[in-house]
This record gives structure tokens, C-alpha cells and sequence, in this order.
């Protein structure tokens, strides 16, 4: 997961609506920080999470285990003004959004679309529902 | 009586393409050229032009053992000279790649001797003396059963086969062994099998359209060829299976299948 650096997971609290994004083609670094700029400026949206295909740091086995692995989508992207460390090769968007009723929901998901169907060139698929948890579990309180 | 040796049934192209594959006499299309030296900074095992290591003495010595097989095999030319047994792995995406791991066995096991070949999931690794395995390997990558975006060239990590494409239409590779050369259009490898990097770029050409690699492919898909739409293929499936679990739990009824 992509997650911005220093931030903590903050629950809703309650099961707000999620679109799930999974594109057809994995995308690159360049496209993933296009897309999220364009989603960046949509209103209402509480976060976004992403998930792909990971692209280790260094070389993790093998003879060559060791080396750094220089993979040319493992970087630095900005969105919004802000850095976040991209570590896989995303294939997948969950957008959290905050929204009164579904008149505002449809709004959101006009705009969410369009700035797909402009960023995204060989297509995705999009559904809404709840695709992960809205309130904290065991899970979040281990120690690391 | 004499048999005639068959190799896969059906009449969809999967099933033709893998009947050709299997089929010693009929010649593999070459699509490319990729030089001999670079083929061997590819596979990693030696420098081109370093002389061969050898595990043994050449067998013209006559120090071997007195055995009637030896004198009933002919010896491949790296065992003859004593060469290490090496080896080169292919991954196939199931995006229509040109051939799937099982039948690379199949193909390797019916066209060459002296060969050991293991199948995975989305790989299949091919174990030979040195310069044999050099020989075979420049044939794997110029012929029709590689093509430079769906088929890849990895010794270690080869995760990639069953994820989506990126966005060039490359399978995915965590470690980046091959990229996109966007003004040439076509891909280059930049690492050899194992992620070390080269010290050359190597071009393989350019990957094939997909009209084209469902010509190609062995790969029977419900968004190409069903394997359900091919009668007799469909028929010998359900023929091993039948005697398969017979063989296993009754076997006696197997007499006359």
C-alpha cells in the first residue's frame, strides 16, 4: 500500500461509501500521479488507498540478492503539493468518500469517473461498496 | 506393428500450434536474431568468449566405465567435453503468450536429448551442458515460441506470469529485467536471468500484436479459444480422467477402456 508518509490511519468510524477502482493494465508511476492529482481536486473524498503489484527496494533472492533494483516506477510522486513514496506498481484505487446522500454520491462519482476515463488509457472497472474496515480492530492496536 | 507417432489431438489453432511445437520435423518460424554473446550475458552463467568449466574429463579420454548403455547412448557435444549441466527459465504470461510452461516440457522433452526440464506454475526451467543449453537457448529466444513482451527470461523471481500487463503491454517483472524502449518500440533487457545488471542494453525486437499471438498461441482462454469448442481435445481430457480415476479406484475396470 502507497500510503502518504506520516500519516495514521483515522477510521470514519461508520461504513461510508468506497468506490473501487481495478484498472485493466497496471499502471506507471507517471499515470498513478496524473490519476490522483485529477483526484485530488474532487470534493468530499476522505481517502484513497491503492494496491498493485510490489516492487521490492533491492534484489531479495537469488544470486543477485543484494542489489539495489533500481526499478523505474519505484519513486517519489506529488500529489497535491505533498510526496508520497510509490512501492507498487498500482493496479488498484479504494476511494473512501464523505458524502450526505446519494444525489452527492452520484455528484462524486460523475467526477471520479471522468477523471479516470481521461487518465486511465486501457480502461478499469468500478464498483461501490465497503472494501476494507471503517473502525478500528485487534489488529490496530498489536505492537509492531 | 508400427506406430505413427501423434502428438496432441484437436483442430483449434491452440490445439495445431501445439502439435507443431512438439513435433521434431516441423521447423520452429525464426522471428529474430539475438547474437550468441548476447544471449549468453542474458543467461549470466559465463563471460562470452571465457572458456567452458568442465566437471569431468572429455569422455575421448576413455577413462569411462565399461557399460553397454554408454556404448548404446550417443553423448550430447557438452557432455562429451565434460561441460557443467546449466540453465535458462522461461516465464509465459497467460495473456496469450505463445507457449505455457507445460508444453515448453512437452516441446523440449520431444525435440532435444540430453535435456532435464522441470515445470512450475508460470515457468519452466531447462537443465543442459553448457554449450548445448547456449545452442538451445539462442533457439528458444529468436523462434515463435518467444515473443519479447509476454515471455520472459528469469532465473529467480519470475512472478509476473498471471498479473495484468503494464500499460507498454509488458508482463509484470518486480525486478525489472527487460524495459520499454518507447523510441524504438521495442524491448530491451537491461538485466541478465537473474537481475544482475548488464553492461549492454540487449534488444529482443518487438513484442507481436495480439491478432497475431492468438495465432501463435497453445493457451486455450474463454476470451479466445475455449478448450470446450474443440471436441477432441475435450474428449482426450475427459479420457485420462476417466482412466486416471479408474487406475486409481477400480482398476480392474480399466481392462477394455
Amino acid at each position: 500500500m502507497a500510503a502518504p508518509t506520516e500519516q495514521k490511519v483515522e477510521y470514519a468510524g461508520k461504513p461510508l461509501p468506497e468506490v473501487q477502482i481495478v484498472t485493466n493494465r497496471l499502471l506507471s508511476a507517471e499515470t498513478t500521479e496524473k490519476l490522483l492529482n485529477a483526484l485530488d481536486v474532487i470534493p468530499g473524498i476522505r481517502q484513497i488507498n491503492m494496491t498493485g503489484e510490489s516492487l521490492p527496494k533491492t534484489i531479495n533472492s537469488g544470486p543477485g540478492k543484494g542489489y539495489a533494483n533500481n526499478h523505474s516506477e519505484r519513486r517519489v510522486i506529488v500529489v497535491g503539493g505533498r510526496e508520497v513514496e510509490l512501492r507498487y506498481l498500482v493496479g488498484a484505487f479504494y476511494i473512501e468518500l464523505e458524502v450526505e446522500d446519494e444525489e452527492e454520491l452520484e455528484v462524486r462519482l460523475d467526477q471520479i469517473k471522468a477523471a479516470c476515463n481521461e487518465n486511465i488509457e486501457h480502461g478499469y472497472t468500478m464498483q461501490v461498496g465497503r472494501y476494507s474496515k471503517y473502525r478500528p480492530t485487534l489488529h490496530d492496536f498489536r505492537s509492531a | 506393428m508400427a506406430y505413427k507417432r501423434q502428438f496432441y489431438p484437436g483442430e483449434s489453432i491452440p490445439a495445431k500450434n501445439r502439435r507443431n511445437y512438439m513435433d521434431p520435423k516441423h521447423k520452429l518460424k525464426v522471428l529474430r536474431n539475438v547474437a550468441m554473446d548476447d544471449v549468453i550475458r542474458i543467461m549470466g552463467h559465463r563471460n562470452p568468449g571465457e572458456d567452458y568449466k568442465s566437471i569431468h574429463p572429455p569422455i575421448e579420454e576413455g577413462k569411462e566405465p565399461d557399460c553397454p548403455i554408454r556404448k548404446l547412448v550417443e553423448p550430447i557435444e557438452g557432455a562429451k567435453h565434460g561441460d557443467r549441466v546449466r540453465y535458462i527459465q522461461f516465464t509465459d504470461s497467460v495473456y496469450f503468450a505463445p507457449i505455457s510452461p507445460y508444453q515448453r516440457a512437452w516441446m523440449y522433452l520431444s525435440r532435444y536429448r540430453g535435456v532435464d526440464t522441470g515445470t512450475l506454475s508460470g515457468r519452466q526451467i531447462i537443465e543442459v551442458r553448457e554449450r548445448d543449453l547456449e545452442r538451445m537457448a539462442k533457439e528458444f529466444i529468436d523462434n515463435e515460441t518467444f515473443d519479447p513482451a509476454l515471455t520472459g527470461i528469469r532465473g529467480a523471481t519470475v512472478h509476473g506470469h498471471a498479473c495484468r500487463l503494464d500499460e507498454h503491454g509488458l508482463m509484470f517483472d518486480g525486478w525489472q529485467r527487460y524495459v520499454w524502449d518507447d523510441s524504438k518500440k521495442e524491448v530491451v533487457y537491461v538485466k541478465d536471468q537473474v537481475a544482475i545488471p548488464l553492461d549492454r542494453r540487449i534488444s529482443v525486437g518487438k513484442p507481436a500484436s495480439m491478432a497475431d499471438l492468438k495465432k501463435r498461441t497453445t493457451i486455450f482462454r474463454a476470451d479466445g479459444v475455449d478448450m470446450r469448442d474443440d471436441k477432441e481435445v475435450t474428449e482426450y481430457g475427459l479420457r485420462i480422467h476417466k482412466l486416471r480415476t479408474l487406475g486409481g479406484y477400480q482398476p480392474w475396470k480399466v481392462k477394455g477402456e
